[in-house]
């Protein structure tokens, strides 16, 4: 088994709050990604197994969102916000930004294994554009210097 | 009929209440073009060409999803209608490739012709075409999903018939659709293939060549085959299908619609079935044995050999030394004219169909006299009852269709569905409310017991069935030692859970028994049939049918194939009418059954045997014995399209035409005649059943001059019920039912004696013969594709067995009977009940015959790790 | 000026918790609900105000509710859609962050409205804070006894479960949202049957965009005639207002419905960034029609905004100035409904990438002229064709960029490249 004990009950838990178990799904996967950091066909069939649902409804789910990504990702997952309002606060300068610093292209893992980034759609920040969300947390109004700070953050917290 | 009438495109159309715009529009003959739509399925609306202009709505609406209601006007060929169609088919033709010239779907393709009818003839698209890539050499870019699908993602036009099939007609889960936008992909879930047993309908349903299977793939243009009707001949289902052919050899087959039983959906092994007709293995002239060895002969000289030897034994036996055993999936015809050369000519009333599956009951049992037989029903009964109680049957491996219809009534009504069975089969997981196992030969007990479950509830209400106080009171008393717990240690049945099953069985309205192969193996089938009759009387309304082991059992019993009963189930005080009939005497007595003519070779009562497309020494019980037997025969005569293991032991032996080779009737489940066309002309030397015997016959000495089977049919004819067709050319679509006019009346309560068979210390195991995957009888076994599905030979034991015995997966182990033993590769089955072995019937290599008794009430084996 | 009534205590940093939510008058309407309000008179009182729904369409709070059958013995269910991703908007998260109880309250009163004992919270997945937060009011509603079994002594009981979406626009779109929360993929369904009468579970359903809920509480303390009094005649109470792009201020801003959109540009978000001049505006999230600046004094209620020829939508408006390049902004909603479609039916899935890739053919340089009127011929299949809506606003972007900016696209296609070059710059501090 991939998924921890505690990841194991955790999902069991959360099934009992819907009124049909195949709800519980999209918490699952939550779940596992966050003990992960990606999922797996194992995972999908472990978490089929604790729902006891079947493994296509799990993968098909699964496949739909953006959430629950198959490929390891580097540490810290910055998704750029490339939609209008941060677009038009330079958002496209800023994932070339990140891509150039960082020597990586997009979607891949960084040499040290600590960034990838991609571009995702609007993530809900635009009045505070241009922003990225790193992992669960969003940086928002961001500049060239701030970007250069979190960067050497993310490194010096390794 | 009609409730109202809506207005489309100018003209009346009438509607029934429920109908939606494109049902009813189609129904008068006014043509909505469609892709992800098909009659069976749940509308969707996803592909949008079948958008139509309803007066008052501002939008644009799907034909196929909206329900007609009064006043309603329809505009299917306005503008705005032709030019979002025109649209839907740019989009879809947007990235589909126009590989048309090398795709297999080309000519029947829905994409093709719904262009060629609407499309436009230029086109907008300058983007590149996205592209699912596979392969990077090919443009085709094949994927095999399964052991005979195989998929072009590039092709599809996301219509989704395929995954709605195998989800909402078949509950089975290997096919999804993945990702989304035009991302979105068709696949098995991670790591497995789609193999279910209804696979081979998402090709046929594809409305573009996304999915093409094997079978049919890169052989030939479907423009140039031929079609024929024909009623599948491997299950008592009955479906009906469409051979293909070119050149007379066929290509594929595929299904015929028919809403009276299959709704055009069939099973792989009848979609795939065909390909044994064309298996180099066929016998393909005649032989006779010559110094010990079988050798090819003419038909002449065969058939002269057959006159002298048969000369030479009636001359000393009379027809008492003859017996025939014909084989259930043959035509009604075959049957008829076969059992009619043996009465008429030969003067042997010794002739059997049962030469599988069944054996004598030994004494000390009590049966009634009263004889059980199914009920009048069909279909679309099952898809109607509010619960159905599969008894003793594997039904989704031996009756597939049958049990399609019982998950769409799950799926349109939430029918309930109970499982009583000695072992846990596939159609528990994927529909059942309740699956309940016995302990193999205690189903008669267990269904007592259920009937004291259900008098007990409070909810039970004598006032609704047709029995009296006292009847139910003294039925009770009699019935104490199987009721409740007592019932309970002789089944191995939780308490709790027969009263579950009692519970639903008290609500139900209207319930639908379905008894397979389980109920005709058990130790106490007669018994276990009286029972059934008993829980009959207990429903407020059911009905109960016993599966027929095989595509024509039903026919063969009908129309004479049995000792004791003449065609048309007749009795024998009626033998004049035949004796006028075929212008001769018959024999004065009933024959011998299966089992009185084995007795009677044994004692050289019987020295000539014609065997016409049956195996017994492979299938029936104690298949050694059946062997010493008939190699005792003076003449053995078999007639039969391949090598079997009872054709190995014949004297002379004559090539017969299969299925596809000969026109005919069979009769499914339901009663229900139907005809099946030929396809092409026999193969090899061989010839159609009916021609065999008429030959026979003329060489024998009396004339029929039938060789054909309309012929025959005509002859036949007279035994149907009044107003029966009787030429082909009458039978139409639907067939006819040639049942009696019995109603489904329950007769009066039968007591269960039940006395627990002795237990051998020495072998502990109880013998299971079930299916393997996409498997039946032995013909399969010729037959490349399904061989594909079916995998190895197995012995599924338990894993509490596994674990005392230290097997696992695929370690050998040696399963021995009294009388036999074979050895395999032990298949660990999780929720297998432990000290019990399942064993597949249908493979060669591991003929489960020979393990069994002749008269064994239950099958007992012990087991050993090699 | 502002109209804070939702916004009221967003600023406080404390207001997500309980304490505070209550100095702050919190549950109070729900207390008076449970002790004073048959559900039958709250619909009237929500219909009374002219509550309409806050998450794009529009569609009147108390009609929607009034049309769960009555009679069904089936459970009913509420959701709350804060599956917020209608690219320009952002004015649900600042609820979920900075005043989850008044949504929890909000989500109590609709419940119970309309007889549900199960309702569920639909947040978008990448919503954390607004998640965590959300969850713990819940929690603590539970602990006071807000929620949970006979609540308050009232005989009324009621779970409220978050659930989390997986990240996908189209789940925002009510039917999808459902489908989501079944634990299938977020596609949307035909309707009928309306969720209001089959939705989740195949049960009645009622789906209410965070914003309208939190609407709720001060309707029942203050009453439907002092809501309706607010706003217009017939957009009535307040709005939060996303302003994003090209302001010297942007954010989100609660106005009462009716307040003018110069006012709101110009005046709150402080004008447009080194005051250059305006090109366009979006009004009401990605997938309402642009405006020119001749429209600037367009009265931000439903109404008006529709006169002007757009929609009033999620009230996300999107500020361009005169260096953006119209056929740009095209390309990048485009590219956003294409990933977004959930790929169900045909013209949504095949014709968002179409759009998409013509436009981004232009924008690359290769554009040739009878590219718009293929682009206006594509749109033109699409909308009005699909199952759900989001066909309809993936061509709103850019049949209104072609209406009000043909031109640009004509020099585009003539010269190759943009005729302004939207290269905008992340700030250096």
């Amino acid at each position: 088994m991939i998924l921890s004990d505690s990841a194991k009950l955790q999902i069991s838990q959360t099934a009992k709050r819907y009124p049909k178990v195949r709800s519980a799904i999209l918490p699952a996967l939550h779940i596992a990604y966050e003990e992960h950091g990606y999922l797996s066909d194992q995972i999908y069939e472990e978490i089929a197994q604790i729902l006891d649902l079947k493994l296509i409804e799990v993968a098909e789910a699964a496949s739909f969102y953006t959430m629950f990504p198959k490929a390891k990702r580097g540490k810290y997952l910055i998704q750029v916000c490339r939609n209008i309002s941060c677009a038009l606060l330079g958002s496209h300068h800023l994932t070339a930004y990140l891509l150039d610093k960082l020597n990586v292209e997009l979607g891949e893992i960084t040499a040290d294994g600590l960034f990838t980034v991609v571009e995702a759609e609007c993530l809900g920040s635009c009045t505070t554009a241009p922003m990225m969300q790193v992992n669960a947390h969003y940086y928002e109004n961001l500049t060239v210097e701030k970007v250069d700070r979190l960067i050497e953050e993310f490194r010096s917290q390794k | 009929m009609s409730d109202f009438n809506i207005t489309v495109n100018g003209r009346q159309v009438p509607v029934i209440k429920g109908q939606t715009v494109l049902q009813a529009s189609l129904a008068a003959g006014i043509d909505i073009p469609v892709f992800c739509w098909h009659p069976q399925l749940v509308p969707v609306g996803a592909c949008r060409i079948c958008l139509v202009e309803i007066e008052k709505l501002p939008k644009l609406q799907v034909a196929c999803a909206t329900i007609a209601s009064e006043g309603m006007i329809v505009h299917t060929d306005s503008p705005k209608t032709i030019k979002v169609r025109q649209g839907v088919l740019e989009f879809i033709l947007a990235h589909h490739p126009l590989d048309c010239p090398t795709c297999d779907k080309g000519g029947e393709c829905d994409l093709q012709n719904l262009t060629f009818k609407y499309g436009l003839d230029y086109s907008r698209q300058h983007e590149p075409k996205h592209r699912v890539i596979v392969d990077a050499n090919s443009t085709f870019d094949d994927l095999q999903i399964g052991p005979e699908i195989i998929r072009n993602q590039n092709r599809c036009i996301h219509c989704y018939r395929c995954t709605r099939i195998v989800d909402e007609i078949a509950f089975e889960d290997d096919l999804g659709a993945y990702q989304r936008s035009y991302h979105t992909e068709i696949l098995p879930p991670p790591g497995r293939e789609i193999r279910n047993l209804y696979s081979g309908n998402i090709v046929e349903y594809c409305p573009v060549g996304a999915l093409t299977n094997d079978d049919w793939r890169y052989k030939v243009r479907v423009w140039l085959t031929k079609q024929t009707s024909v009623i599948c001949p491997h299950c008592p289902d009955g479906c009906n299908m469409k051979l293909w052919n070119f050149h007379n050899k066929l290509f594929r087959a595929t299904s015929r619609a028919n809403e009276n039983i299959d709704n055009g959906f069939i099973c792989d092994i009848g979609r795939y079935g065909y390909q044994y007709v064309a298996s180099p293995d066929r016998i393909k002239r005649p032989m006779v044995r010559r110094s010990g060895e079988l050798v090819e002969t003419s038909w002449e000289e065969a058939l002269s050999l057959i006159r002298k030897q048969t000369d030479d034994i009636k001359s000393k036996l009379s027809g008492s030394g003859f017996f025939g055993f014909i084989g259930d999936i043959r035509t009604n015809e075959e049957i008829y004219a076969f059992q009619r050369l043996l009465r008429r000519v030969i003067g042997s009333n010794n002739i059997d169909h049962r030469f599988h599956r069944r054996r004598r009951l030994t004494p000390g049992e009590e049966v009634s006299s009263r004889g059980i037989e199914s009920d009048n029903a069909e279909f679309k009964d099952i898809e109607n009852a509010d619960v159905i109680v599969v008894l003793g049957s594997d039904l989704h491996s031996e009756n597939p269709i049958t049990s399609l219809r019982v998950k769409r009534a799950v799926k349109r009504h939430n029918a309930k569905v109970i499982l009583l069975n000695p072992l846990p089969t596939p159609l528990g997981k994927r529909a059942a409310t309740l699956e309940v196992i016995y302990k193999q030969g205690t189903a008669a007990v267990l269904l007592h017991g259920l009937i004291d479950a259900v008098v007990d509830l409070e909810r039970f209400d004598p006032s609704a069935i047709k029995l009296s106080a006292a009847e139910i009171s003294d039925f009770r008393k009699a019935n104490a030692a199987y009721a409740g717990v007592r019932g309970s240690e002789i089944t191995g049945v939780d308490v709790t859970l027969v009263a579950r099953v009692a519970e639903i069985l008290a609500a139900a309205q209207n319930v639908f028994i379905l008894a397979g192969s389980y109920v005709e193996r058990d130790p106490l089938r007669d018994s276990l049939h009286l029972a059934v009759a008993n829980l009959q009387s207990f429903c407020k309304s059911a009905r109960k049918i016993f599966l027929p082991p095989d595509s024509n059992s039903v026919g063969a019993a009908f129309f004479g194939a049995e000792p004791t009963v003449l065609p048309g189930r007749q009795s024998w005080g009626k033998k004049a009418i035949y004796e006028d009939l075929w212008h001769g005497p018959i024999p004065d007595a009933p024959g011998k059954d299966t089992i009185g003519i084995l007795e009677a070779i044994d004692e050289d009562e019987i020295e000539c045997g014609l065997v016409f497309n049956a195996d017994p020494v492979r299938l029936f019980p104690d298949g050694e014995y059946v062997r010493s037997v008939m190699e005792k025969l003076k003449l053995l005569v078999v007639i039969d399209s391949f090598m079997t293991d009872t054709a190995r032991l014949a004297d002379v032996i004559l090539p017969l035409s299969t299925f596809a080779e000969i026109e005919g009737t069979r009769v499914n489940w339901e009663k229900r005649m139907q005809y099946s066309q030929r396809a092409i002309p026999p193969l090899h030397e061989s010839k159609p059943g009916c021609e065999i015997i008429e030959l026979l016959a003329d060489r024998l000495g009396v004339k029929f001059n039938q060789s054909k089977p309309s012929d025959v049919y005509q002859e036949m004819a007279r035994f149907f019920p009044t107003g029966a067709p009787t030429t082909y050319a009458a039978i139409g679509r639907d067939g006819f039912l040639i049942r009696s006019a019995e109603t489904n009346k329950p007769g009066k309560l039968a007591y269960l004696r039940f006395v627990a068979p002795a237990i051998d210390t020495e072998y502990r195991f109880i013998l299971l013969v079930g299916n393997a995957d996409h498997h039946r009888g032995t013909l399969t076994e010729r037959n490349e594709i399904l061989m594909k599905f079916t995998g190895e030979p197995f012995v599924g034991i338990s894993e509490a067995d596994a674990t005392d015995l230290a097997v696992s997966d695929g370690d050998l182990v040696k399963v021995e009977s009294k009388y036999g033993r074979v050895v395999g590769k032990a298949m660990i089955l999780r929720d297998f009940p432990s000290k019990r072995v399942l064993l597949p019937e249908n493979f060669g290599e591991m003929s489960t015959n020979i393990l069994m008794g002749r008269q064994d009430k239950i099958d007992m084996i012990k087991l050993a790790k090699m | 000026m502002e109209t804070k009534l939702l916004t009221q205590h967003v600023g406080d940093p404390q207001q997500h918790t309980m304490e505070r939510a209550i100095e702050h008058g919190a549950y109070q309407a729900w207390q008076k609900v449970l002790k004073e309000i048959a559900p039958a008179d709250l619909i009237q009182i929500v219909k009374d105000s002219g509550l309409r729904g806050r998450g794009g369409a529009g569609f009147p709070t108390g009609l929607k509710w009034s049309f769960v059958p009555k009679d069904s013995l089936k459970s009913k269910y509420l959701c709350c859609n804060a599956d917020e991703s209608e690219p320009g908007t952002c004015k649900d998260r600042v609820l979920l962050e900075g005043d989850p109880h008044a949504v929890v309250e909000g989500m109590m009163i609709a419940s119970y409205a309309i007889g549900c004992h199960t309702a569920f919270f639909y947040i978008r997945g990448e919503y954390d804070i607004g998640q965590v937060r959300m969850s713990k009011a819940i929690a603590d509603a539970y602990a006071k006894g807000f929620l949970g079994k006979n609540i308050l002594g009232s005989g009324y009981d009621l779970d409220i479960v978050v659930h989390r979406g997986g990240g996908a626009y189209i789940c925002g779109e009510e039917t999808a949202l459902l489908s989501s929360l079944e634990g299938d993929k977020g596609l949307a369904r035909l309707k009928p049957p309306f969720p209001a009468v089959e939705g989740l579970y195949r049960c009645p359903t009622i789906i209410n965009n965070v914003e309208t809920l939190a609407n709720l509480p001060h309707i029942v303390v203050k009453g439907a005639q002092w809501f309706a009094s607010l706003g217009t005649e017939k957009s009535k109470g307040t709005r939060i207002f996303s302003v994003s792009g090209h302001v010297k201020n942007p954010g989100n801003y609660e106005l009462e419905l009716g307040y003018s959109l110069r006012d709101l540009v110009y005046g709150l978000a402080g004008g447009i960034l080194d005051d250059r001049p305006l090109k366009a505006i979006i009004p009401g999230g990605s997938s309402t029609p642009v405006l020119l600046p001749d429209k600037i004094d367009t009265k931000l209620d439903f109404e008006s905004v529709a006169a002007a020829g757009s929609m009033l939508g999620s009230g996300a408006v999107i500020v361009m100035h005169e260096e953006t390049c119209i056929v740009w902004v095209a390309e990048i909603l485009a590219h956003f409904y294409m990933h977004e479609s959930c790929g169900k039916c045909t013209p949504c899935r095949q014709g968002t990438g179409w759009i998409y890739e013509i436009l981004r053919r232009i924008e690359a340089g290769y554009g040739k002229m009878e590219d718009i009127d293929t682009l206006l011929d594509i749109a033109d299949n699409i909308e009005g064709n699909t199952i759900c809506p989001l066909g309809d606003a993936a061509v709103v972007p850019v049949i209104s960029t072609i209406k009000l900016f043909r031109d640009e696209y004509v020099y585009h296609i003539e010269h190759g490249k943009c005729k302004v070059h939207s290269q905008f710059k992340l700030r250096t501090k």
